[in-house]
């Protein structure tokens, strides 16, 4: 299997998570957002020293990560990409801040605590992202952003890019399985080939992504989704509203004794 | 069928088309098309058969002659409402399932026609009815096999209730059962079929009306049997 292969089964695998039969999959959308939002605004609002309140909002990420049956090295394999950057971010705070924090009555040197702070918000920031997509399909993201008043040029624009990823991703794969098939032995794409071959890639990409919006446009597509309209049930009040509690609880009561 | 419209349904009268200048693609298309009617639209690669049931839904709208669909000229300000008369099954099924679910694809259409979901819901299971992939509903469009992605695709424009339904290669890339399970379905769908096609025998199977297309004009226009029987013709034109 080649890299683009491996991305599109990846990208299966994730949709396959989606349409899960799972209670966390059948949660209104719109509550899965809100959560996450409200998470990733507190994880990253907690100050650069306050290491003990972020532990305890690991909470959100073990609930869902167990109760949602998710697996944990998935979602950071999945998230391999920005996981690097996030985790870099505060790599050199220990030469800069010169700072000693008193932790739970030990002293500590603030670059340290504050370098730690940042790469734990950033890694539960990525794996609560991970939670929503795993259990939340693309289209039931955009309705959610549909109903907070999201301006829908922005929810068409991120819904048609997920669907033209697919395409580009399936011409290229048909691409470069062809270029390997008539280059047996050749490591990668000769440098000579790479113009020819992304400009094939690019205008067959645009002529199916033209067909698609065609098709769309022919069944009556004016510029809306119009996504089926989710009734709200008991627990999509409740599982938004006893989470948004526990988070702001932790967020600004917890652990206050200890630093 | 949508309007309960009969008799013609399809009135396409000295159509031309080209994509540039000093190259014509169709060159004085006449024909009428009545509602009950089964057209098969055959001719070899490249001749404009694509193209003429392009401008059958309007995709194109700067050609020279006139097509009227269920009495509405085809122009910018009716096309709205010749497409809720008229749906188009594109030849590659990839391209018309881009929702996550076959039900949501099937929807997609009545939904963007503004009808209530009690509607959508009974356009949805009849539609999915109709093509027999109603265990489908709820799978994911991209697991599914060529063949059920024919008739998921099928059932998203039957879902539209159109007076007429025009198809691009159906049969390619169908299996022999596919194949005959396409032809059953197709044979119970009402209203105007018009299939373009280089499957003679799938043609055969489904139309009783054949037009034979060879640069860019209509060479032949009658009864299946007597096109397809007549294989000088049809070497004479291509295929």
């Amino acid at each position: 299997m080649n890299s683009i292969e491996k991305r599109l089964v990846e990208l299966n695998k994730l949709q396959d998570l989606q349409q899960r039969s799972h209670w966390m999959n059948n949660l209104h959308p719109l509550g899965k957002l809100l959560i996450s939002v409200i998470y990733i605004f507190l994880v990253t609002s907690v100050g650069k020293y306050e290491i003990v309140p972020l532990i305890l909002l690991s909470v959100y990420i073990i609930f869902t990560y167990i109760i949602g049956e998710l697996s944990f090295r998935e979602g950071i394999y999945r998230m391999r990409l920005i996981l690097p950057l996030v985790l870099f971010v505060g790599i050199f705070n220990p030469f800069l801040d010169k700072t000693t924090v008193m932790i739970a009555g030990y002293s500590v040197s603030g670059g340290m605590v504050s370098m730690l702070t940042l790469m734990i918000k950033g890694l539960y920031t990525v794996l609560a992202v991970y939670v929503l997509i795993a259990t939340t399909s693309i289209d039931d993201i955009c309705y959610a952003l549909r109903t907070v008043k999201v301006p829908k040029i922005i929810v068409i624009v991120i819904m048609l890019i997920y669907r033209y990823i697919d395409v580009m991703s399936n011409e290229a794969d048909r691409i470069y399985t062809a270029y390997r098939l008539r280059a047996p032995g050749q490591k990668g794409i000769e440098y000579r080939s790479w113009g020819t071959l992304v400009g094939q890639w690019l205008l067959r990409s645009m002529d199916k992504a033209r067909v698609v919006y065609e098709s769309m446009h022919l069944r009556g597509f004016k510029g809306d989704f119009i996504l089926k309209k989710k009734g709200v049930k008991k627990i999509d009040v409740i599982y938004p509203i006893v989470w948004g509690l526990i988070l702001l609880f932790i967020r600004f009561y917890a652990g206050r004794g200890v630093l | 069928m949508k309007t309960g419209v009969s008799g013609e349904l399809l009135n396409i009268s000295g159509l031309s088309f080209s994509y540039e200048k000093d190259s014509v693609v169709l060159k004085d298309i006449s024909f009428t098309a009545n509602y009950g009617e089964s057209i098969g639209l055959v001719g070899a690669n490249g001749i404009g058969k694509s193209t003429l049931m392009k401008l059958m839904v309007g995709l194109f709208l700067d050609y020279t002659g006139d097509i009227t669909v269920v009495g509405h000229k085809m122009n910018k300000k009716n096309l709205d409402h010749i497409r809720e008369h008229i749906g188009y099954v594109f030849q590659d099924s990839d391209s018309q399932l881009f929702l996550t679910t076959v039900e949501d694809d099937v929807a997609f259409g009545p939904r963007n026609y503004g009808l209530s979901e009690e509607e959508v819901e009974e356009r949805v299971s009849e539609a999915l009815r109709l093509v027999g992939i109603e265990n489908l509903r709820d799978n994911k469009t991209y697991k599914l096999s060529g063949g059920e992605k024919k008739l998921a695709s099928i059932a998203t424009i039957l879902s539209m209730k159109p007076d007429i339904i025009i198809m691009d290669e159906p049969s390619v890339a169908l299996d022999p059962r596919n194949r005959r399970n396409l032809i059953q379905v197709l044979k119970g769908i009402g209203g105007l079929k018009i299939i373009a096609s280089h499957d003679l025998d799938f043609v055969s199977k489904t139309c009783e009306r054949t037009i034979l297309l060879d640069e860019g004009t209509i060479v032949y226009d009658g009864r299946t049997e007597d096109v397809l029987g007549n294989s000088e013709l049809l070497e004479a034109h291509g295929l």
